[in-house]
Protein backbone atom coordinates (compact mmCIF):
# COMPACT_ATOMS: atom_id res chain seq x y z
CA UNK A 1 0.00 0.00 0.00
CA UNK A 2 1.25 3.45 -0.80
CA UNK A 3 0.00 6.79 0.44
CA UNK A 4 -0.04 10.50 -0.34
CA UNK A 5 0.52 11.75 3.18
CA UNK A 6 3.67 13.63 2.29
CA UNK A 7 2.01 15.36 -0.66
CA UNK A 8 -1.12 16.24 1.30
CA UNK A 9 1.07 17.56 4.06
CA UNK A 10 2.94 19.76 1.61
CA UNK A 11 -0.35 21.11 0.21
CA UNK A 12 -1.50 22.01 3.71
CA UNK A 13 1.96 23.28 4.56
CA UNK A 14 2.24 21.06 7.62
CA UNK A 15 5.36 19.55 9.15
CA UNK A 16 5.46 15.94 10.31
CA UNK A 17 5.34 17.29 13.83
CA UNK A 18 2.16 19.32 13.13
CA UNK A 19 0.36 16.32 11.70
CA UNK A 20 1.60 14.03 14.47
CA UNK A 21 0.30 16.40 17.15
CA UNK A 22 -3.05 16.85 15.42
CA UNK A 23 -3.81 13.15 15.26
CA UNK A 24 -2.09 12.17 18.50
CA UNK A 25 0.77 9.95 17.35
CA UNK A 26 4.56 10.24 17.47
CA UNK A 27 6.51 11.88 14.66
CA UNK A 28 8.20 8.53 14.05
CA UNK A 29 4.85 7.07 13.05
CA UNK A 30 4.23 9.76 10.41
CA UNK A 31 7.75 9.31 9.12
CA UNK A 32 7.41 5.51 8.98
CA UNK A 33 4.13 5.78 7.05
CA UNK A 34 5.56 8.26 4.56
CA UNK A 35 8.50 5.99 3.87
CA UNK A 36 6.11 3.02 3.50
CA UNK A 37 7.59 1.20 6.48
CA UNK A 38 4.36 1.15 8.42
CA UNK A 39 0.75 0.49 7.47
CA UNK A 40 -1.50 2.38 9.89
CA UNK A 41 -4.54 0.97 11.65
CA UNK A 42 -7.97 1.79 10.25
CA UNK A 43 -8.53 4.30 13.05
CA UNK A 44 -5.34 6.15 12.22
CA UNK A 45 -6.03 6.07 8.46
CA UNK A 46 -9.47 7.59 9.07
CA UNK A 47 -7.98 10.27 11.31
CA UNK A 48 -5.41 11.22 8.68
CA UNK A 49 -8.02 11.39 5.91
CA UNK A 50 -10.23 13.55 8.12
CA UNK A 51 -7.33 15.87 8.80
CA UNK A 52 -6.89 16.47 5.07
CA UNK A 53 -10.67 16.59 4.39
CA UNK A 54 -10.40 13.71 1.98
CA UNK A 55 -11.66 10.15 1.82
CA UNK A 56 -9.37 7.36 2.93
CA UNK A 57 -9.07 6.04 -0.64
CA UNK A 58 -7.67 9.37 -1.81
CA UNK A 59 -4.82 9.16 0.69
CA UNK A 60 -4.14 5.41 0.82
CA UNK A 61 -3.87 3.40 -2.38
CA UNK A 62 -3.63 -0.38 -2.68
CA UNK A 63 -0.77 -1.71 -4.72
CA UNK A 64 -0.32 -4.94 -6.66
CA UNK A 65 0.40 -7.73 -4.22
CA UNK A 66 -1.61 -6.26 -1.34
CA UNK B 1 -4.39 5.31 21.82
CA UNK B 2 -5.43 2.77 24.43
CA UNK B 3 -2.72 0.27 25.14
CA UNK B 4 -3.42 -2.74 27.24
CA UNK B 5 -1.07 -4.65 29.50
CA UNK B 6 1.59 -1.92 29.71
CA UNK B 7 2.83 -0.10 32.79
CA UNK B 8 2.67 3.69 32.96
CA UNK B 9 5.61 5.61 31.50
CA UNK B 10 7.21 6.55 34.84
CA UNK B 11 7.82 2.88 35.68
CA UNK B 12 10.37 2.67 32.90
CA UNK B 13 12.86 4.71 34.90
CA UNK B 14 12.10 2.76 38.09
CA UNK B 15 12.71 -0.43 36.11
CA UNK B 16 16.06 0.81 34.82
CA UNK B 17 17.12 1.86 38.33
CA UNK B 18 16.39 -1.69 39.54
CA UNK B 19 17.80 -3.37 36.45
CA UNK B 20 21.25 -1.86 36.05
CA UNK B 21 22.66 -2.35 39.59
CA UNK B 22 21.15 -5.83 39.93
CA UNK B 23 22.67 -6.85 36.58
CA UNK B 24 26.12 -5.73 37.73
CA UNK B 25 25.75 -7.36 41.17
CA UNK B 26 24.27 -10.49 39.55
CA UNK B 27 27.24 -10.90 37.22
CA UNK B 28 29.57 -10.38 40.17
CA UNK B 29 27.73 -13.08 42.15
CA UNK B 30 27.92 -15.55 39.27
CA UNK B 31 31.66 -14.96 38.88
CA UNK B 32 32.64 -14.99 42.57
CA UNK B 33 29.82 -16.85 44.38
CA UNK B 34 29.69 -13.90 46.74
CA UNK B 35 26.93 -13.96 49.39
CA UNK B 36 25.90 -11.33 51.90
CA UNK B 37 26.24 -13.02 55.32
CA UNK B 38 23.13 -11.39 56.83
CA UNK B 39 20.95 -12.89 54.07
CA UNK B 40 21.60 -16.40 55.41
CA UNK B 41 18.06 -17.35 56.44
CA UNK B 42 15.76 -20.23 57.21
CA UNK B 43 13.53 -20.32 54.17
CA UNK B 44 10.34 -22.13 53.32
CA UNK B 45 10.31 -24.16 50.15
CA UNK B 46 7.29 -25.81 48.52
CA UNK B 47 9.57 -28.71 47.58
CA UNK B 48 11.58 -30.74 50.07
CA UNK B 49 15.36 -30.64 49.87
CA UNK B 50 16.57 -32.55 46.84
CA UNK B 51 19.92 -33.44 48.37
CA UNK B 52 20.29 -34.34 52.01
CA UNK B 53 17.45 -36.81 52.51
CA UNK B 54 15.55 -34.60 54.91
CA UNK B 55 11.79 -34.22 54.29
CA UNK B 56 11.53 -30.78 55.88
CA UNK B 57 10.16 -27.82 53.92
CA UNK B 58 12.41 -25.45 55.88
CA UNK B 59 16.07 -25.09 55.35
CA UNK B 60 18.96 -22.74 55.60
CA UNK B 61 19.73 -20.84 52.45
CA UNK B 62 21.54 -17.66 51.55
CA UNK B 63 19.05 -15.58 49.57
CA UNK B 64 21.50 -13.04 48.05
CA UNK B 65 21.12 -14.54 44.58
CA UNK B 66 17.33 -14.83 44.91
CA UNK B 67 16.97 -11.17 45.90
CA UNK B 68 19.17 -9.99 43.04
CA UNK B 69 17.41 -12.23 40.51
CA UNK B 70 13.97 -10.98 41.56
CA UNK B 71 15.10 -7.34 41.46
CA UNK B 72 16.55 -7.89 38.01
CA UNK B 73 13.45 -9.65 36.66
CA UNK B 74 10.99 -7.04 37.95
CA UNK B 75 13.31 -4.26 36.76
CA UNK B 76 13.57 -5.79 33.29
CA UNK B 77 9.80 -6.28 33.04
CA UNK B 78 9.18 -2.66 34.03
CA UNK B 79 11.89 -1.31 31.71
CA UNK B 80 10.63 -3.35 28.77
CA UNK B 81 6.89 -3.14 29.25
CA UNK B 82 6.30 0.43 30.39
CA UNK B 83 4.72 2.80 27.93
CA UNK B 84 6.99 5.13 26.00
CA UNK B 85 6.42 8.82 26.56
CA UNK B 86 4.79 9.04 23.12
CA UNK B 87 3.35 5.53 22.99
CA UNK B 88 1.29 4.93 19.86
CA UNK B 89 0.37 2.09 17.55
CA UNK B 90 3.65 2.13 15.61
CA UNK B 91 5.67 1.84 18.83
CA UNK B 92 3.40 -1.01 19.91
CA UNK B 93 4.23 -2.81 16.66
CA UNK B 94 7.96 -2.21 17.20
CA UNK B 95 7.61 -3.59 20.74
CA UNK B 96 5.82 -6.77 19.67
CA UNK B 97 8.20 -7.40 16.77
CA UNK B 98 11.16 -6.94 19.11
CA UNK B 99 9.65 -9.46 21.50
CA UNK B 100 9.21 -12.00 18.69
CA UNK B 101 12.73 -11.36 17.49
CA UNK B 102 14.14 -11.73 21.03
CA UNK B 103 12.32 -15.04 21.49
CA UNK B 104 13.82 -16.44 18.28
CA UNK B 105 17.35 -15.28 19.13
CA UNK B 106 17.07 -16.51 22.71
CA UNK B 107 16.03 -20.00 21.70
CA UNK B 108 18.55 -20.13 18.87
CA UNK B 109 21.26 -19.47 21.46
CA UNK B 110 19.71 -22.08 23.77
CA UNK B 111 19.63 -24.74 21.03
CA UNK B 112 23.27 -24.01 20.20
CA UNK B 113 24.11 -24.33 23.89
CA UNK B 114 22.25 -27.66 24.10
CA UNK B 115 24.48 -28.92 21.30
CA UNK B 116 27.74 -27.46 22.50
CA UNK B 117 27.65 -27.07 26.29
CA UNK B 118 27.23 -29.82 28.87
CA UNK B 119 27.07 -30.51 32.62
CA UNK B 120 28.01 -27.61 34.87
CA UNK B 121 28.57 -25.33 31.90
CA UNK B 122 25.03 -25.94 30.74
CA UNK B 123 23.75 -25.13 34.22
CA UNK B 124 25.42 -21.71 33.90
CA UNK B 125 23.81 -21.29 30.46
CA UNK B 126 20.42 -22.03 32.05
CA UNK B 127 20.99 -19.37 34.70
CA UNK B 128 21.70 -16.79 31.99
CA UNK B 129 18.85 -18.10 29.87
CA UNK B 130 16.34 -17.15 32.56
CA UNK B 131 17.10 -13.51 31.78
CA UNK B 132 18.27 -13.36 28.18
CA UNK B 133 14.81 -13.10 26.56
CA UNK B 134 14.18 -9.90 28.47
CA UNK B 135 17.69 -8.53 27.92
CA UNK B 136 17.65 -9.18 24.16
CA UNK B 137 14.13 -7.75 23.92
CA UNK B 138 15.03 -4.53 25.75
CA UNK B 139 18.17 -4.03 23.66
CA UNK B 140 16.40 -4.70 20.36
CA UNK B 141 13.34 -2.59 21.21
CA UNK B 142 15.41 0.41 22.23
CA UNK B 143 17.68 0.03 19.22
CA UNK B 144 14.66 0.05 16.88
CA UNK B 145 13.23 3.10 18.68
CA UNK B 146 16.60 4.81 18.35
CA UNK B 147 16.70 3.96 14.64
CA UNK B 148 13.21 5.32 14.00
CA UNK B 149 14.12 8.45 15.94
CA UNK B 150 17.37 8.78 14.00
CA UNK B 151 15.57 8.59 10.64
CA UNK B 152 13.69 11.74 11.60
CA UNK B 153 16.87 13.78 11.36
CA UNK B 154 16.76 14.13 7.59
CA UNK B 155 13.02 14.84 7.41
CA UNK B 156 11.05 17.95 8.11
Amino acid sequence: MKNNIKIERAIKNMTQEDLANKIGVSRQTINAMESNKYVPSTVLALKIAKQFNKSVEEIFILEKGD
Amino acid sequence: MKTRFLFPYKYKLIGLIMLVPSAIIGLFIIMTDYQLPFLELNVFSITTQAFGGDNSHWYKNNITDEVVAILFTIGALLAGFSKQKNEDEYITVIRLESLLWATYINYAILILSMLLVFDAGFFTVMIFNMFTVLIIFILRFNYMLYKSYKSLADEK
